[in-house]
C-alpha cells in the first residue's frame, strides 16, 4: 500500500488527482457553451457596432446537430473513465483532499476508483446509446419524435447526466459524511429530473415526481440522521465517527444507533433494499430505458457506498464479542429483500418493472454479503481467517456491482430499442424477436442468464463470489479445526450460511421470471405492429454487443476484474 | 501427451456450434433454408470426428493408455490449465473408467442422433445446437475440477432448453421451463454445498492447486485424496455431521438430475415435448450425468454418509423401480411410458449404488452405459412413430407389422432390449444388479422381502412393452383402413437415415449384450479399486464382497 499523500484543493498534484472529475466539470461547461453557439452578435450600446460573440442566434449547422450534446457527454464520460482506468495502469496513488485545517474531504483510492469505473462506465454507456432515441416513446404524446428529436432539451438530458456523474464520483470519494451527502443529493437530483424527463407523458411524469417525492423524503430522513450524529460526535468525519462508536459504551448507544438507523434509509432508498424499495418499480417503468439502466446500476453502487462506509467503517465490526451491532438487523433486512424482490418480480409482467424487482433482489444478495462482513470476528476460532474473509465478501460485492453493468444495463439498453417503437410495458412486446433481430434475442437471454446466474455468465461468477464469501465467514476456521479432531454440525456454522440458502433458493426462483422472457422471444409471435424491422441504431446496439461480450469474457476469465475488485477490497480504509 | 480432451473434444464442438450459429444468425430465412444441408454435414463430420477420437482413446492409438486396471482417483489424459488463480479454479481435465464410457456414448450419440433426425425442420440451427450440447456433456464428463465441472453442468441446460422450446410439441414452453427450474433449484443447492465442501478444507494441511484468495482447493483430485486419506484412517472426512449434511446436499442436485422418484415429475414432461434428438440425448446422456456425478463426488469422498443414507438409497432406488414400472402400465401416451420406463431403469442404477458392492456398481455403470445406447433407440422409436403418424398416442396406429415393417422391427427389438432379454445389453446390467443385491442381502441379513420388488418389476416391465407392442405392432390393422390421424395419406414407414441410425443402436446393443467384457472388465476393475480402497475399511465386520 503506498502512502498517502496530502494535498489541499487546487494546490500541487491536485489535478492529476482529481482527474476525472476535473474533466467532466469541463465537459459539463462545453456542454452547456457548445450546443448554444451560433452568430448571435453584440452591438456596442450607443453605437451600431456589432461584435460577433457567437453565443445564440442562428446556430452553426454544426452546433444545432442533435447529436451533438450526445457525442459530448459520450465523450466527457469516456474519457473520464479511460482516465481512470489509466490511473490503475499507473498503479494507484493514494491522495486525500485536506482541508485548511487538515481534515480529509476526499480520498482517492483504490476503493473510490473502481467506484468510479462502475459510475463512468454506466453513464458513458447509457449517453452513447440514448444517441440516436432521445426522446422514448412519447406515450400519449402530441409531438411527433422528430420535432422532439431536434429541440434543445438533448443537451438538458446529457448535462444532467453529466453531473450525475460528478455527484456520484463525490459520493465515492468523501470521507466525510456531509460532503457525502452533497455528492449523493447531486446526483440523486439529476436522476430525478431524468426520471421525469418525458413530460410529454404522464408515466414519466409520474414517476418522476414519485421518485422525487419518495427520494426527497429518504433524503430528509438521512439529513436527520446526520443532524444527530453531528450532535452525538461534533464531527461527521468517518474515522471520528468510527473513532467514537468504538469508544462509546452500549448504555449510550441510543443516539448514533438511531442517527446512523436514520442515514440508513436514506442508503437503502438508493440500493432499493426492501421496505424502502417502492419507488424504484415505478420510477424505472417510467424512466427511458438507459436511464433505468443507470438506476439500476450506477445509482445503486452509489447506494452501496454509503452503506459500505456506514456499516463497515463508522459502525464497524466490534472485536471485543465479535459481531457488528447491526447484525441480526440487515441480516433480516437482506433476507426480505431478496424474497419481496423475487416474488414480486414473478408478477409483474412489465419488463421494465420486473427488472426493476430484480434489481431489488440483487440488492437483497449484496446486503447478505454485508451481514457476512458484519460477522467476521463472530467467534474467536475465525479469527486467524477473519480479515481475508472480509476482504473477500467485500470483494464480491463490488465485482457484482461491476459486472451487473454489463448485463443489466446491456437489458435495459435491448428494450430501449424496443422502446423507440413503442410501448414496452408488457412482456408480450418482446415477442418474437428471435425472429426479428436473432443476435438481439441472443444478446438479451444472456443478460437473462447471466441475471439468474447461469455460469458461463459472468452474473454467475458474481453470484458464485457472494455465496463464497458468505460460506467462508460462516464456516470460517471450522476446517482446521476439524482436522484436530473438532467435530461440528451444521447448526455449529455462523446463522449467515442460511443466508447463502436462501440467496441459492432465490436466485431458482428467479428463474421463472428471467426464463419467460426468454421463452416470449423465441417462442411467441411478435405483437400486432411490430412485425416489421426494428428501429435502426449502430450506437446502441454496439453498446449491447459491448455488455455482451464482457459479461461473456468476465464470466469466463474474470481473474483480472477479480485482482482488481480485490485491490480495491483492501483499500478501504480499514484495517483488517 | 499431448492434450487430447480440452481442445478436441470439449472446444471443439462448443466453439465450431457457436461459430455456425453466429453465421447462421446472420443468414436471411431462404438463405438459412440453403444452408441447412451443408451445416447438417458438417456437424456430422464434426461428430465422426470426435467419435473416431474416442474411439481411437479406447484401441489405444493416442498413448499406451490402459482403460483396465486404473486405479481410484488416477486420471488418464490428464491436464490442468490455470483458470481463475485467485480462487484456486484451474481447467482441468482427464479421463478414468468412470467417465471414459460416458465420453464415448455421447460421441457415439452425437452421429446417430444427427442421422436420427435427419429431415428435422430449421436444420441450419437444430444440427448446430445438438453439437453444441455434445460438447458440454463432455465437458461434465472430463471436469476435474468442482468450478469447471459446475459450469458444464449448468451450461447442458441451455442447449437443451432451446431443443425443447423451439423445436419440442404442443405443450414445449411449459415443458421447457419446467426442466429448467427444476433442474436449476436442484444444482444450485448442490452449488451451494460444493462451496461449503470447498470451505471446509484445511488450509493448514497444504493442498494443491489451492486459491491465492481463499487458500482452498476446487481440484477434484486433490480433494478426493485428502478424502481418502481421512476415511481411510477410520475417520469421517470433514466428521460425521458436516459429512451427512454435505452428501444430502450433493444427492439432492444429482438425484434429480437422475431423476429418482419423488423428484421424477420434470422428466416425462420434458421427454414427452422434447423434439426426437432432444430425448435421445436427455435420455441417452444427460439423464446419466446424476449417476456419474454421484461416483465422482458424494460417493468418493463421503463413503461413511453413503453407508449412512444406504438404506434411504436402497428405498429411492427400489421406490424409483417400482413405480416407474407400474406408473407405465397406466400411460396411453408412448412418450411417456418410455419416459416412465427411463425412471425404472434409473432405479436399477440407484439400488446398484446402494448395495456398496463392487458389482453393484459396476451393475449401474455398465447399466448407465447399456441405457444410454438402448433408450436413444426407444426415443427414436417413438420419434418414427410420432413423425410417420402424428400422435403419440399407443393404439392410433394398430398392425403396424403388416403395412410399416421397419418401425415394427425396431420397436420390438428396443423394447425387447429395455426389457431385459438376454444377449442384449439391458439384460447384463440387469442381472448383475439382481446378483449384487441378493448377496448383499444375504451378506448382511436383510430380509428377503427386498428381492420382492425388483421380481416384481420384471414381470411389470414385460407386461406394459409386451401389451403396448400388442396394440400398435400385431393387433388389428389393415392396408385398407389406415389410422384417422394420418388424414388418407399414405402409410408410411422409416426414411433411410431413420433405418441407418436404428442398425447403429440394434448393432451396439446386440454388441454390449453378446460381449459385455468390452466395457465391464474396465468400470468392475475400477470399482473393485474404490471398493478395496474406500469402502473395506469403513465397513469393519463385513467379509470381501463381489
Amino acid at each position: 500500500m503506498s502512502n498517502l499523500t496530502e494535498i489541499e484543493p487546487f494546490g500541487k498534484g491536485f489535478v492529476e488527482a482529481m482527474g476525472p472529475e476535473l474533466i467532466l466539470f469541463a465537459g459539463m461547461l462545453l456542454l452547456i457553451i457548445v450546443p448554444n453557439l451560433g452568430q448571435g452578435t453584440f452591438r456596442i450600446p450607443g453605437t451600431q457596432v456589432r461584435l460577433p460573440w457567437l453565443l445564440g442566434g442562428k446556430r452553426f449547422e454544426f452546433t444545432s446537430d442533435p447529436r451533438l450534446p450526445a457525442w459530448l457527454a459520450t465523450l466527457t464520460l469516456g474519457g473520464a473513465f479511460f482516465n481512470v482506468l489509466y490511473a490503475f495502469s499507473q498503479g494507484l496513488d493514494r491522495v486525500a483532499i485536506v482541508s485548511e485545517s487538515g481534515k480529509q474531504l476526499l480520498l482517492v483510492n483504490g476503493f473510490s476508483r473502481i467506484f468510479e469505473l462502475i459510475f463512468f462506465g454506466a453513464l458513458a454507456l447509457a449517453a452513447f446509446s440514448s444517441m440516436n432515441r432521445l426522446p422514448v416513446n412519447g406515450v400519449g404524446s402530441k409531438v411527433s419524435e422528430t420535432e422532439l428529436f431536434n429541440n434543445r432539451r438533448q443537451a438538458d438530458f446529457y448535462i444532467l447526466m453529466v453531473t450525475c456523474a460528478l455527484g456520484m464520483s463525490v459520493v465515492a470519494l468523501a470521507q466525510d459524511l456531509f460532503v457525502l451527502f452533497i455528492g449523493l443529493e447531486l446526483a440523486s437530483f439529476s436522476t430525478y429530473v431524468l426520471v421525469a424527463f418525458l413530460k410529454e407523458s404522464k408515466v414519466g411524469v409520474e414517476s418522476g415526481m414519485k421518485y422525487f417525492i419518495v427520494g426527497s423524503v429518504a433524503s430528509g430522513v438521512g439529513l436527520y440522521g446526520l443532524s444527530m450524529l453531528y450532535l452525538w460526535a461534533g464531527s461527521l468525519q468517518f474515522d471520528v465517527l468510527a473513532t467514537a462508536f468504538a469508544t462509546t459504551s452500549s448504555t449510550e448507544m441510543a443516539l448514533p444507533l438511531i442517527g446512523i438507523g436514520f442515514v440508513l434509509v436514506g442508503f437503502g432508498f438508493k440500493v432499493s433494499a426492501a421496505p424502502f424499495h417502492f419507488a424504484a418499480p415505478d420510477a424505472y417503468a417510467g424512466a427511458t430505458s438507459p436511464v433505468a439502466g443507470v438506476l439500476a446500476t450506477a445509482s445503486k453502487a452509489m447506494g452501496m457506498i454509503g452503506l459500505v462506509r456506514m456499516l463497515l467503517i463508522v459502525a464497524a465490526p466490534e472485536t471485543g464479542d465479535g459481531s457488528a451491532i447491526w447484525l441480526a438487523c440487515l441480516g433480516v433486512l437482506a433476507a426480505v429483500t431478496m424474497t419481496w424482490g423475487n416474488l414480486a418480480a414473478l408478477g409483474s409482467d412489465n419488463p421494465k418493472r420486473m427488472l426493476a424487482y430484480s434489481s431489488v433482489a440483487h440488492a437483497g444478495y449484496m446486503l447478505a454479503a454485508l451481514t457476512a462482513v458484519g460477522a467476521w470476528n463472530w467467534d474467536a476460532a475465525v479469527s486467524g481467517d477473519a480479515g481475508a474473509a472480509a476482504v473477500a465478501v467485500l470483494t464480491a460485492v463490488i465485482f457484482h456491482l461491476l459486472v451487473l453493468v454489463a448485463f443489466k444495463l446491456g437489458a435495459f439498453l435491448v428494450l430501449s430499442i424496443l422502446e423507440s417503437e413503442g410501448d414496452v410495458s408488457r412482456l408480450s412486446s418482446l415477442g418474437g424477436l428471435a425472429k426479428r433481430e436473432p443476435l438481439l434475442a441472443v444478446s438479451m437471454f444472456i443478460f437473462m442468464i447471466s441475471l439468474a446466474g447461469v455460469p458461463p455468465m459472468a452474473g454467475f461468477l458474481s453470484k458464485l463470489l457472494v455465496i463464497m464469501g458468505i460460506v467462508r465467514v460462516a464456516v470460517g476456521d471450522m476446517g482446521a479445526e476439524l482436522a484436530d479432531g473438532g467435530i461440528y454440525a451444521l447448526g455449529d456454522m455462523h446463522w449467515v450460511w442460511w443466508l447463502a440458502l436462501l440467496m441459492v433458493l432465490n436466485s431458482a426462483i428467479s428463474m421463472f421470471y428471467y426464463l419467460r422472457v426468454g421463452v416470449v422471444m423465441f417462442f411467441d409471435e411478435p405483437e400486432e405492429g411490430r412485425e416489421g424491422p426494428l428501429p435502426t441504431g449502430w450506437q446502441v446496439r454496439a453498446a449491447i454487443f459491448a455488455c455482451v461480450l464482457t459479461t461473456l469474457l468476465i464470466g469466463v476469465a474474470g481473474d483480472a476484474v477479480l485482482r482488481l475488485c480485490e485491490m480495491a477490497a483492501q483499500s478501504l480504509n480499514y484495517d483488517w | 501427451m499431448q492434450d487430447w480432451i480440452s481442445l478436441p473434444l470439449v472446444g471443439f464442438p462448443l466453439i465450431s456450434s457457436l461459430l455456425l450459429l453466429a453465421f447462421v444468425s446472420k443468414a436471411s430465412e431462404s438463405m438459412r433454408n440453403k444452408l441447412s444441408d451443408p451445416i447438417r454435414m458438417a456437424c456430422l463430420v464434426f461428430s465422426l470426428v470426435l467419435l473416431g477420437i474416442t474411439t481411437g482413446m479406447f484401441f489405444q492409438y493416442f498413448g499406451d493408455v490402459s482403460w483396465e486396471g486404473i486405479g481410484f482417483n488416477q486420471y488418464e489424459y490428464s491436464h490442468r490449465y490455470t483458470w481463475i488463480e485467485s480462487l484456486g479454479i484451474h481447467w482441468t481435465v482427464g479421463l478414468d473408467a468412470l467417465s471414459f464410457p460416458m465420453v464415448w456414448l455421447t460421441t457415439f450419440l452425437l452421429p446417430v442422433t444427427i442421422i436420427a433426425t435427419w429431415n428435422e425442420k430449421n436444420g441450419a440451427t437444430y444440427f448446430p445446437i445438438v453439437l453444441a450440447m455434445g460438447g458440454a456433456l463432455i465437458g461434465v464428463f472430463v471436469a476435474l475440477d468442482l468450478f469447471m465441472f459446475y459450469v458444464f453442468w449448468e451450461l447442458t441446460l441451455i442447449p437443451m432448453f432451446f431443443l425443447i422450446l423451439m423445436w419440442g410439441g404442443a405443450d414445449r414452453k411449459y415443458a421447457s421451463q419446467k426442466f429448467f427450474i427444476y433442474t436449476f433449484t436442484a444444482s444450485v443447492v448442490m452449488l451451494l454445498g460444493l462451496i461449503t465442501l470447498y470451505f471446509f478444507q484445511d488450509p493448514g494441511n497444504p493442498l494443491d492447486y489451492a486459491g491465492s484468495m481463499t487458500g482452498r482447493s476446487f481440484d477434484i483430485p486433490t480433494i478426493t485424496q485428502h478424502a481418502l486419506a481421512e476415511n481411510s484412517n477410520g475417520n469421517w472426512y470433514l466428521g460425521a455431521n458436516i459429512q451427512k449434511v454435505l452428501f444430502a446436499m450433493l444427492m439432492l442436485g444429482f438425484l434429480v438430475k437422475l431423476p429418482a422418484v419423488p423428484f421424477h415429475t420434470w422428466l416425462p414432461d420434458a421427454h414427452v415435448q422434447a423434439p426426437t434428438g432432444g430425448s435421445m440425448l436427455l435420455a441417452g446422456v444427460m439423464l446419466k450425468m446424476g449417476a456419474y456425478g454421484m461416483f465422482r463426488l458424494p460417493i468418493s469422498l463421503f463413503p461413511h454418509a453413503l453407508e449412512y443414507f444406504q438404506l434411504a438409497l436402497m428405498i429411492i432406488g427400489m421406490v424409483s423401480l417400482v413405480w416407474g414400472a407400474i406408473v407405465c402400465l397406466g400411460q396411453t401416451n408412448l412418450k411417456k411410458m418410455v419416459a416412465y420406463s427411463s425412471v425404472s431403469h434409473m432405479g436399477v442404477i440407484l439400488i446398484g449404488i446402494a448395495t456398496m458392492q463392487p458389482m453393484g456398481w459396476a451393475a449401474a455403470l455398465f447399466m448407465m452405459f447399456a441405457h444410454g445406447i438402448i433408450s436413444p433407440m426407444l426415443f427414436a422409436v417413438c420419434g418414427a412413430f410420432k413423425h410417420h403418424y402424428h400422435s403419440m398416442e399407443i393404439g392410433a396406429m394398430r398392425g403396424m407389422a403388416k403395412h410399416s415393417p421397419w418401425i415394427a422391427t425396431s420397436m420390438m427389438f428396443a423394447w425387447m432390449a429395455s426389457l431385459g432379454l438376454p444377449l442384449l445389453a439391458g439384460f447384463v446390467a440387469e442381472l448383475m444388479m439382481f446378483i449384487a443385491l441378493w448377496y448383499f442381502i444375504d451378506a448382511n441379513g436383510w430380509s428377503v422381502f427386498w428381492m420382492v420388488g425388483p421380481a416384481l418389476v420384471l414381470a411389470v416391465t414385460a407386461a406394459y412393452y409386451l401389451w403396448s407392442m400388442q396394440r400398435t405392432i400385431f393387433e388389428g390393422g389393415d392396408e385398407t383402413q389406415p389410422p384417422a390421424s394420418l388424414h388418407g395419406e399414405p402409410v408410411p414407414d422409416l426414411a433411410s437415415p431413420e433405418k441407418l441410425a436404428m442398425l447403429i443402436l440394434a448393432a451396439f446393443t446386440i454388441l454390449f449384450g453378446v460381449m459385455p467384457w468390452i466395457g465391464l472388465d474396465m468400470m468392475h476393475d475400477w470399482t473393485k479399486q474404490i471398493f478395496d480402497g474406500l469402502i473395506l475399511p469403513i465397513l469393519g465386520d463385513f467379509n470381501g464382497g463381489i
